[in-house]
């Protein structure tokens, strides 16, 4: 009887790989991939859904000249900055306080509950974010007007105020990006090997040469991160700033990424939007290019 | 009075005392060796006089100043690490100079050191790399340049050639000796390796469960070691213990051993005096004072395996169910199975109390 010299079918075949790949980059293609050829596509052309009979014409780089030459789009460009070097050196040095207060020796349950407490903000949503500043920062019963009235001030109307508004948003996303800042910085701080640590300090007795020589490379690439994914974010900024103050009062919190919405979504220019959109994308990529260059040095 | 002394050192990690009252002093210029096996505090000890352990009981003091709760930097000890713990992102030569520039040393006092030191290491060439493109043995030499250059009162080392591979530790070991030498400085080392202690040492201190077993220059330790523990732990191969039956009548000690050849060894010795009728006594012998001979045999033994190191030939052999090892010269003409006698000189048996102490 002939022997059969096929090996048994375990199910694996040349296409196995696929099938598990399948679902995820089905996904990624329709919720990233998808919307941002279109996107790209439609930054090319005139399209306004409320005016159907329109169509959908090719009009080269018009929408890019038209954005470019938007003085709003600008100004929410360069409030998006601002708000940006507000809130970044704060959560960059709180960060670095909270790293280092973590970091220290002793208290082992306290340390370990005050990380997982650091999580929290991380996993809120940017709207309910947004929600819970709206009753912070509200004037007739907020917090934040409760405890100025506590330490002798007087009661402010926050979201009404233009200056009280950005602040608002500043602190909400203070309070929700410095512990990610910190978990960061922590991660880089417990990469510095105990001898080289222990080394530095039979050569220095002071706190702030051990950071800033010999603690701070192992920081680094943790700061670039914090600074590439935080401008990313800041540009994207929408869902929090819409709920607490719809880019209000005025253009005072009128972020980039509530400006395009607007444009997008209340004009329905999506030509235009879509312009800005790629725009943000390019600024994005550049800049993050920019820090990793400049920054980002592995220590090893 | 003394340039480096501990009184009463103790360190607890929670309920755990680890260092249980170590007392010792150290002269200025002395090479002081801290050995033990894994886990007998002799690394916590150091860490301690370097200042990065709290001191839990005692009084440290580092020529006459109390320096039992002064910060490590104020020390002026430097410690050379079993890492090497190198500043990754510094060239050599920063390396070199970080101590000198937190202390504020002016520039070109600092280059004329750290070049001095460099010279002396001869790690010039290595000036401008950084330590991940040197091999072990030159990131060993840039971390003792590292404590060379501030001229510290006391350098510690902590096992700082374990991570080497076998024939850069034994350059290195001998370099270390040079450095002592040629300094002068007061050094304290901590290693597992007896080797390294007894060539490198002024004075050893055993250490055992957070206990000193014995002070002394090496010589003393091998020759005269105070306890069983200290016999087995200097000297290499190990001692042989030989647990006998003990009678005496204050002049002359009779040990019996199925080991011994008749089974008993009897031995006049002042020794005897301290030993009463029925006591057991450990008797040591050294693998390398054991002979071959048949002229005066003390020990009958059955060979079990031979060693050929070349030069010499490690021999273990079995009596009443105890292994012991011999060294003898060259390659005698033996074979495994054979009954072989040894002899010994009478001045190189060691005897211990049942407590385990020396007689």
């Amino acid at each position: 009887m002939a022997q059969t010299t096929a090996t048994p079918n375990r199910g694996y075949g040349r296409w196995t790989p696929l099938w598990f790949l399948a679902p995820a980059v089905l996904t990624l293609f329709l919720i990233g991939i998808y919307p941002t050829i279109f996107a790209l596509v439609t930054s090319f052309r005139q399209y306004n859904i409320t005016r159907p009979r329109d169509g959908f014409p090719f009009i080269g780089f018009e929408n890019y000249i038209n954005v470019l030459s938007d003085s709003t789009f600008w100004s929410s460009l360069l409030l998006t900055a601002r708000f940006y070097v507000t809130v970044l050196p704060i959560q960059i040095v709180l960060g670095v306080a909270i790293a280092l207060l973590l970091h220290k020796p002793g208290m082992g349950f306290l340390k370990s509950l005050a990380r997982v407490t650091l999580v929290v903000p991380l996993a809120t949503t940017y709207a309910v974010v947004g929600l819970i500043g709206r009753l912070i920062f509200n004037r007739d019963f907020g917090v934040a007007n409760q405890f100025l009235n506590w330490i002798g001030f007087p009661g402010f109307d926050w979201l009404g105020s233009q200056s009280g508004a950005f602040a608002a948003i500043a602190i909400m996303d203070i309070w929700q990006w410095t512990p990610f800042c910190a978990l960061l910085f922590l991660a880089g701080l417990s990469m510095v090997p105990g001898e080289i640590e222990e080394a530095a300090r039979l050569e220095t007795s002071s706190k702030l040469a051990l950071l800033r020589y010999v603690q701070l490379p192992y920081l680094l690439p943790g700061l670039t991160a914090v600074m590439i994914l935080r401008s990313a974010d800041v540009l994207k900024l929408f869902d929090m700033v819409f709920v607490m103050t719809r880019g209000g009062p005025g253009s005072a919190t009128d972020l980039v990424s509530v400006y395009i919405q607007r444009v997008g979504f209340r004009v329905f220019d999506l030509g235009t939007a879509s312009a800005q959109a790629i725009l943000l994308l390019i600024l994005t990529i550049v800049i993050s290019r920019l820090y990793i260059r400049l920054i980002y040095r592995e220590v090893n | 009075m003394s340039f480096l002394k501990l009184e009463g050192i103790k360190k607890t990690f929670g309920d755990i005392e680890v260092i249980k009252g170590v007392s010792f002093a150290a002269e200025k210029g002395e090479f002081v060796v801290f050995v033990g096996p894994s886990g007998c505090g002799k690394s916590t000890l150091l860490r301690m006089i370097a200042g990065l352990e709290d001191v839990s009981d005692g009084k440290l003091a580092i020529e006459n100043r109390d320096v039992t709760y002064e910060e490590p930097a104020k020390r002026e000890v430097s410690m050379v690490f079993q890492s090497y713990a190198l500043y990754p992102h510094m060239s050599v030569f920063e390396n070199m100079a970080f101590g000198l520039r937190m202390n504020k040393q002016p520039e070109d006092q600092i280059k004329a050191r750290v070049l001095e030191a460099a010279r002396i290491l001869q790690i010039e060439p290595l000036l401008e790399r950084k330590p991940r493109a040197l091999s072990g043995g030159q990131r060993q030499r840039v971390a003792i340049g590292r404590s060379i250059v501030r001229n510290p009162k006391i350098f510690l080392f902590d096992e700082p050639l374990s991570n080497l591979d076998a024939e850069l530790r034994t350059q290195m070991r001998v370099e270390i000796a040079k450095l002592h030498h040629n300094l002068g400085a007061t050094m304290v080392y901590v290693t597992h390796d007896q080797v390294e202690a007894m060539t490198l040492a002024d004075r050893i201190v055993v250490l055992r469960a957070g206990l000193v077993e014995q002070i002394g220059t090496p010589t003393e330790l091998y020759d005269h070691p105070a306890n069983i523990f200290v016999a087995g732990f200097i000297g290499s191969p190990k001692m042989n213990f030989l647990q006998a039956k003990a009678e005496s009548d204050g002049k002359v000690l009779k040990l019996a051993h199925p080991a011994f050849t008749g089974g008993v060894l009897t031995l006049p010795t002042p020794k005897a005096a301290k030993v009463k009728n029925g006591d057991t006594v450990t008797v040591g012998l050294r693998p390398e004072h054991l002979a071959l001979s048949s002229a005066k045999p003390l020990l009958s033994l059955t060979l079990d395996l031979q060693e050929n190191l070349g030069g010499a030939t490690q021999l273990y052999a079995r009596s009443g169910g105890e292994t012991i090892i011999m060294v003898a010269p060259g390659r005698p003409e033996i074979a495994v199975g054979d009954t072989i006698a040894a002899g010994i000189d009478p001045h190189n048996i060691y005897l211990f109390n049942a407590s385990g102490l020396a007689l």
